[in-house]
């Protein structure tokens, strides 16, 4: 057995060791706020068990292992529906940011083991009302204030908010260069004074994100975390963190086998459903679909291990994915026909077609829409042109409104 | 055999592009249209001279003893070249066929020379819109053949068939000499491929597998050839997708590069998705040849590899507008053998069938 294959037995016995705490079962019917007690609980467990912070240095808590282990372990990890989501977005980018660029290196410790421990939460302040893919257009600003900054605006979709500690924010600290060119980037504590938050109730009936205003947040200029008028390149950092993430080729929903045995359940025209070439159709293409990205990603996987660099064919992985969950789980939804009217707004998007199908859009937006990735993909793979942007190199206060 | 496409396995790579690149041009393949019965000879010459007839057969045959990820980087080039590649898939099926089921005789008369190339080796399995069909239309006759088997590849140069008849109500698989069979070729739409029609009339045959053996050895030769045919797809649509990111950084239209409009630059980053979805499949299903899941892991590499090419050829004329619909341009060479490509080694609807009846575990 090579150290990879042992290292994963140990994840997966773990793994199976958590679930009568923290498993699916664990969970059903809890409350968020005592879901996310129990979550705490599951990462301090994580923690002590060695599995937090896999790629992370042992200075900051982590374990000083490979990014391969990292996602060896998130494979085994995703089987079991663990309460680990309030910690996703709080570990995977403003705390590692922290790290990399956190100016008071003791402060830094202090919060990265705390986050690791799940006693602390970080969230990520970027988009705005007036855009979330066009970043740099952003409005909240940062005006000097002594020896500090004042903060003014508004942030909006900032996932875990109402639970975080702190957070990552880039704000406008010069309305008079270019867009990209005026952004500085900074920590603030969200228990500060002047920051509000009020949660958003998503299509599908939670209430994850939320929205977050600034009046007059006084920070010192300790919390910078870019040089004035650099916010825009850490940012880019915090999104280009880690392309090769642990996958879910079903795109966060259900497998494709569940659909295999919902249309041997049901029947058409009185036959049963695996039998009409419609469904066989949806079944095959949707297989061919998945078990490509699987076999980039395992790919990937082994040339990490070898040393290698995987190919960009990874940035694939969410774009065709979740549109593809999205489409399967309106034809799940088809062929239960009024049997699918019974509606469960808290059943999981992994196993239940209803709530992956409500939840999808979600998936095609955040963290990049299908649009945005696809000119990804046709900019930065294939050399074409960037589209037009008027405002390209105008003074952003000279952008017409 | 590595999936990791390591220094070899590059070589073979970039080797096999370098040569077909400098001695296959648009302007041999645009003639060949207009004719039946003649190929591209430069192709086989070529394949032969490389080795690539041998790559994937054994070595104590005069083979190399590589694999189907090795024979997979040729036919990926193959693809992309509009070689066509012909005979190098129908000749490795034949000796796959021969190397799996038949007897050392049968091995040391016909390995030998599929391996060098001097012989060439076509399979005829299909009858019409069946692949593989349960009540083939040949029929097998204490060790001789009846019937017409129709539009074979290669058909009209082969000096080896395998095929699937029908022996009392039962398949049989059988290797047929095909000297002084008599033979017509077929008027196609992609002509450089030899299709013939294929007359057996009392032709000598040794049967090499029975009953659902056959059909089983049959599905295993079909699924082997579907992924060399998988990459040289892949390798078509990787092509298409190159030339009309090329058109599309190049050709301006209202003062700006085409390829700025979104309607164009995403309509190419889904060629781009397709291709690698192919790619991944088609390098994983060369690499599980011997496995019990091959036959999953080949239909997923043809359904995405056909999906690709089809794709790549329908946007790739599409994107250039009037130009793309000239002889002169070429692109039709792609939509054809994009059509030709498909229709070989068992056609989507055939694939779909086979995958699902697997997923849903209901298969034989």
């Amino acid at each position: 057995m090579s150290d990879l294959e042992a290292f994963r037995a140990k994840v997966a016995a773990w793994c199976e060791s958590m679930v009568p705490a923290f498993g699916k079962a664990a969970r059903k019917g809890l409350s968020v706020e005592e879901d996310l007690a129990l979550g705490r609980r599951y990462q301090k467990a994580k923690f002590d068990a060695g599995f937090a912070g896999i790629n992370w240095p042992t200075e900051y808590g982590g374990q000083g292992l490979g990014h391969i282990e990292k996602i060896t372990f998130e494979g085994e990890e995703m089987k079991h529906g663990f309460p680990n989501v309030y910690f996703g977005i709080s570990l995977g980018m403003p705390v590692p940011v922290l790290m990399q660029f956190g100016s008071d290196r003791e402060f830094v410790k202090e919060r990265v083991v705390k986050a690791l421990k799940g006693e602390e939460i970080w969230c990520q302040l970027f988009s705005e009302p007036s855009g979330g893919t066009d970043l740099a257009g952003l409005r909240t600003r940062a005006e000097p204030d002594g020896n500090g900054w004042k903060i003014n605006g508004q942030k909006v979709w900032t996932s875990w908010a109402q639970y975080s500690d702190y957070g990552v924010i880039v704000v406008r600290t010069d309305p008079t260069v270019a867009k990209h060119k005026g952004l500085t980037y900074f920590w603030v504590d969200m228990k500060a004074p002047g920051v509000t938050v009020r949660p958003i109730k998503l299509a599908g009936g939670d209430s994850h994100v939320n929205e977050v205003f600034f009046d007059d947040v006084k920070i010192s200029d300790d919390h910078r975390m870019s040089p004035v008028g650099g916010g825009f390149a850490v940012a880019l950092t915090t999104l280009m963190i880690e392309r090769y993430v642990a996958t879910d080729s079903a795109g966060f929903g259900p497998h494709l086998d569940l659909f295999v045995d919902l249309a041997k359940d049901v029947k058409i025209n009185g036959k049963p459903a695996i039998e009409d070439g419609r469904i066989r159709q949806q079944i095959a293409r949707n297989y061919a679909m998945r078990a490509g990205l699987d076999s980039i990603n395992r790919r990937a996987r082994l040339m990490m291990q070898a040393g290698m660099t995987p190919g960009p064919e990874g940035s694939l992985n969410k774009l065709v994915a979740v549109r593809s969950r999205q489409k399967l789980s309106e034809l799940a939804l088809d062929l239960q026909g009024t049997d699918a009217f019974p509606f469960d707004e808290h059943a999981s998007p992994k196993d239940d077609w209803a709530s992956s199908w409500i939840n999808a859009p979600t998936g095609r937006i955040a963290g990049g829409s299908d649009e945005t990735l696809l000119n990804t993909i046709a900019e930065r793979i294939l050399g074409l042109p960037q589209d037009h942007r008027p405002d390209k190199g105008i003074p952003f206060n000279q952008i017409p409104a | 055999m590595s999936i990791l496409h390591d220094e070899g396995q590059q070589a073979i790579a970039t080797e096999s592009r370098r040569v077909l690149e400098a001695r296959i041009s648009k302007d041999d393949l645009l003639p060949l249209l207009e004719t039946s019965g003649r190929y591209h000879e430069g192709f086989w010459t070529t394949a032969k001279e490389q080795g690539w007839t041998a790559l994937a057969l054994p070595e104590a045959y005069g083979g190399l003893d590589l694999g189907l990820v090795e024979l997979g980087l040729i036919a990926h080039q193959a693809g992309r070249s509009l070689s066509g590649a012909p005979f190098l898939t129908s000749g490795f099926g034949a000796a796959k066929a021969i190397e799996l089921l038949g007897t050392d005789a049968q091995k040391q008369r016909w390995l030998p020379g599929l391996a060098s190339g001097e012989a060439i080796g076509a399979v005829a399995f299909a009858a019409g819109a069946d692949p593989l069909p349960a009540r083939p239309d040949l029929t097998c006759a204490s060790g001789h053949i009846e019937g017409r088997a129709r539009s074979v590849t290669a058909g009209l140069a082969a000096d080896v068939a395998i095929v699937l008849a029908d022996e009392a109500g039962t398949p049989v698989l059988a290797l047929v000499d095909l000297a002084g069979v008599e033979r017509s070729a077929i008027d196609s739409f992609d002509n450089s491929r030899l299709i013939a029609d294929l007359r057996f009339a009392g032709t000598p045959a040794e049967v090499i597998a029975t009953g659902p053996a056959a059909h089983g050895a049959a599905l295993q030769i079909l699924a082997l050839q579907a992924v060399v045919t998988a990459h040289e797809q892949t390798g078509g649509a990787e092509a298409l997708m190159e030339i009309a990111r090329d058109y599309a950084v190049t050709r301006k239209a209202f003062g700006q590069p085409i390829g700025a409009f979104q309607s164009i630059k995403h309509r190419i980053a889904e060629l781009y998705g397709l291709v690698e979805l192919a790619r991944a499949n088609c390098i994983h299903a060369a690499a599980r040849a011997d496995q019990a899941d091959f036959i999953t892991a080949a239909a997923a590499a043809r359904l995405s590899a056909t999906e690709a090419y089809d794709t790549a050829a329908r946007d790739c004329v599409q994107i250039h507008g009037g130009i793309g619909v000239t002889w002169e341009i070429g692109l039709h060479l792609h939509m054809r053998r994009s059509r030709s490509l498909a229709l070989e080694q068992g056609n989507s609807l055939f694939w779909e069938d086979i995958l699902v009846d697997r997923l849903a575990g209901e298969a034989a």
